[in-house]
């Protein structure tokens, strides 16, 4: 199965980076993972990207409470989407599975929720799985429990 | 795009393996292409091997450690929760001490005051009581004609020494009383 080229985690909790980051080597999801801590951070770095596109990652995790940042994981996919012209898979990857908020992201132009747990690795399997249909903007947005 | 590394790259890998046990790690040892040397396939194997043992172990370890950050974070919101709670509690505790004493102090001034009256009380009745007696008789004296000099003057005495009582008795009770409300105030 094809790699992801490159995927960008925002999320405010460092050992998750850790957890991810070793579950996208043990599952060979990616070689190219960058882990930042805060969605102005992320805005920022997407505001570079728009004039060089240089190390723009091929999909975006984004946490759904980000501490300590300007905006949350639905209003930075919101900016990712419709102010930093889009070009990448994105989704939000929390612990969280409320309804309201999966609506709200789905509005904001998520494609894909992931539950985090302690076992994340099936999960990210399936993502695997469905991620050419990200990519291609075929595959309907869709809840990883 | 993969990595080709020169053969005395690769024998200085092997090398390294073989006296000291250090293996490359990371996903740099996915990028290397071992070409058609087997020995150097085998060492890229056991290297992977090595590194997917090593971070199944960080995962698990940074799994424990996120799991107990979370009881940690949840038993720390638990004792802010008691906390609050006991401080409510002796809050609430202190107030009802302050409610007990104060129905304390009321029922002692209640009592002093029932007391207090009750000596007034019996003291004007003794006071009246010996005043009717003295002038009954001195009215009998007067009447039957006896010699008024001496009942005459106990009378005088007498009624003197009541009326002075009296009064004296009537300022310690308001003294008593000013002084009472005097504390309270304070």
């Amino acid at each position: 199965m094809n790699m992801i080229n490159s995927i960008l985690l925002v999320d405010d909790e460092n050992l998750f980076h850790l957890v991810f980051e070793d579950a996208c080597s043990l599952l060979d999801i990616t070689l190219d993972l960058q882990s930042i801590t805060s969605s102005d951070e992320a805005a920022r770095l997407f505001e570079q990207w728009k004039t060089d596109s240089q190390g723009k990652p091929e999909c975006v995790f984004v946490d759904l409470n980000i501490i300590g940042s300007s905006f949350n994981g639905i209003e930075l996919i919101q900016k990712i989407n419709y102010e930093y012209g889009n070009g990448v898979v994105v989704g939000i990857i929390s612990s969280s599975a409320d309804q309201e908020e999966i609506d709200k992201s789905l509005h904001a132009g998520a494609q894909f929720w992931i539950v985090k747990s302690d076992d994340i690795e099936p999960r990210l399997e399936l993502f695997r799985e469905d991620y050419e249909g990200y990519k291609n903007r075929t595959a309907p947005f869709k809840v990883y429990k | 795009m993969k990595i080709k590394l020169c053969k005395e790259d690769k024998q200085q890998f092997l090398d390294i393996s073989k006296d000291r046990r250090v293996f490359l790690e990371g996903n740099i040892i996915k990028l290397i292409d071992a070409g058609s040397d087997d020995i150097f396939k085998q060492y890229l194997l056991d290297a992977k091997a090595q590194d997917i043992s090593n971070r199944k172990k960080r995962l698990e370890v940074t799994k424990q450690v996120q799991i107990q950050n979370r009881e940690l974070i949840a038993s720390q919101e638990e004792n802010e929760k008691l906390m609050s709670d006991l401080k409510e509690a002796v809050k609430k505790a202190d107030e009802a001490k302050d409610a007990a004493l104060t129905d304390l102090d009321l029922m002692q001034k209640k009592t002093q005051f029932e007391l207090i009256g009750k000596i007034v009380q019996v003291a004007l009745w003794i006071i009246i009581g010996v005043g009717v007696f003295t002038t009954a008789l001195f009215m009998f004296a007067m009447f039957a004609d006896r010699d008024l000099t001496i009942i005459g003057n106990t009378w005088s005495n007498l009624f003197g020494i009541l009326l002075t009582n009296s009064f004296s008795i009537i300022g310690t009770i308001m003294g008593v009383k000013y002084a009472s409300e005097g504390n309270k105030n304070n």
